[in-house]
């Protein structure tokens, strides 16, 4: 049951948040690399410059802590109402009385998906966030391909890679334990599973961005 | 059968039940009523484990829950089914899958098997058709019934259910009550029924116990019901005309 109930987890949260994670990194990463063509025209600098901010800018910040700011909004509201439901409608009660530990069934197996998911979701950002930065080099004359193209591999480090999953892992683990814990308490009726849910998301925030400047510090520093 | 004996439990320092002792009897309907507020449902949440209470007994077949470490409490939770005022079915899950939950998690039979006895519970409260429909695209009553097959699925001793009547309709009501009851003798379960429905007090009260402001007020059964001498049963029970009639009719020898 357990097994189960992770590979729904994995679906709901992980698969289904590919299209949101597609779009967002896409348009992010084409809006980056406009902008970053734009206040960096100069004949002092290199155009491949372009390429180089918008790939830091994916990789470092958008696709760690942003997109799991996003993601909070999605995950976080879906697991705090979808648990708070269950729990004004007697169905985590129903468990409790069979004698299934209704929290470790309900809860466990969304924490351990959504950290299962979240490298992918976070590699599948980057990746569509250049794609969207090279979209613009493709279409626009603002910058050439291939400066882009040198730009996005100009000083590469892997671990920034490495810096932006790690950074992912734990937001994941605050966004879904949050949620679940605001989903868990709720008592009362539909006005406080709507509480709880924006509660969680707002709470969850705050978090990340808390975490996303001790992280930063104690990885990069 | 249960016994309930000096059970005290308060909220936040309020004391909702006083010093209650009942005995809830073996294969019979055991039905706990009151006016809304009186502490009931406090009551049967005590006796079901739900609620810790704060002195006296509850005596499982002679165990004590009270005394119980929360393993054992899970191991006799495994005895008892429960019916919930909502239905509580996991909307998540087909109806079948909803029976066959508790078989998932708690026996060893192949998934044949597993699907034979949820298909056996379907079919005794004649809810074979539904098998593929989710809790949402079923009525109220349909919801209950298939409830009442998950909570017996693993051929529990104890049989809770709390309000099984609210938001039905009478006919659906006297169905569900009777289905109830024939599965209590059938099985010899001990059923703990929360109730405020006049009508499953006349029809199923085998066993009554009436809660009024946190006090156990009287016990008795639905024959004896009609001369208490309690003025507020009497007012819970004879407050419609209808019922005032019935009482004046059953004085009568009518």
């Amino acid at each position: 049951m357990f097994g189960k109930q992770y590979v729904r987890e994995l679906h709901k949260q992980g698969i289904n948040s590919l299209p949101i994670v597609c779009i967002i990194s896409v348009f992010i990463g084409a809006v980056i690399c406009i902008q970053m063509r734009i206040n960096t025209e100069s004949p002092f600098l290199p155009s491949q410059l372009t390429g180089y901010a918008t790939r830091e800018t994916m990789i470092l910040e958008f696709s760690s802590a942003i997109l799991c700011l996003i993601l909070a909004g999605k995950v976080g509201s879906n697991i705090a109402s979808e648990i708070g439901t269950m729990r004004i409608t007697e169905q985590i009660d129903a468990l409790d009385i069979m004698g299934v530990n209704s929290a470790n069934y309900l809860i466990l197996p969304k924490i351990l998906a959504f950290v299962t998911m979240i490298p992918c979701l976070v590699t599948f950002s980057i990746t569509t966030g250049l794609l969207g930065g090279f979209g613009v080099a493709l279409f626009t004359e603002m910058i050439t391909p291939m400066e882009y193209e040198q730009g996005i591999q100009y000083s590469f480090l892997p671990y920034s890679i490495q810096y932006s999953i790690e950074k992912s892992l734990v937001f994941a683990f605050i966004v879904t334990s949050i949620a679940s814990y605001y989903g868990y308490t709720v008592k009362g009726g539909a006005r406080e599973v709507g509480k709880a849910s924006t509660n969680a998301v707002v709470n969850s925030s705050v978090i990340i961005l808390l975490f996303d400047v001790m992280l930063t510090k104690l990885l990069l520093s | 059968m249960i016994e309930v004996k000096n059970v005290n439990k308060s909220f936040d320092g309020k004391q909702v039940l006083f010093d209650i002792s009942a005995n809830l009897l073996e294969g019979h309907a055991n039905l706990i009523i009151g006016q809304s507020g009186s502490g009931k449902t406090v009551l049967m949440k005590s006796v079901a484990g739900i609620h810790r209470i704060d002195s006296g007994e509850i005596l499982y077949d002679g165990r004590n829950i009270s005394q119980m470490k929360s393993n054992e409490l899970n191991l006799l939770r495994r005895e008892i089914g429960m019916l919930f005022q909502g239905s509580a079915l996991f909307d998540s899950l087909t109806v079948k899958d909803n029976v066959m939950f508790p078989l998932r998690m708690f026996s060893n039979k192949s998934e044949e098997e597993m699907e034979e006895r949820a298909r056996f519970c379907l079919e005794r409260v004649d809810l074979l058709r539904a098998l593929d429909l989710y809790p949402s695209e079923i009525s109220g009553g349909m919801q209950k019934r298939a409830a009442i097959a998950r909570a017996i699925v693993l051929n529990p001793k104890y049989l809770f259910c709390d309000e099984p009547n609210s938001g039905l309709d009478p006919k659906t009501s006297l169905l569900i009550d009777r289905l109830i009851l024939e599965i209590t003798h059938e099985y010899n379960i001990t059923t703990i029924i929360n109730t405020h429905d006049m009508n499953s007090v006349m029809e199923i009260g085998e066993n009554i116990v009436f809660i009024s402001k946190g006090h156990k007020s009287w016990q008795g059964n639905n024959t004896e019901i009609y001369d208490t001498g309690n003025e507020d049963l009497e007012n819970l029970i004879f407050a419609s005309d209808l019922y005032k009639k019935i009482k004046k009719a059953h004085q009568m020898g009518i």
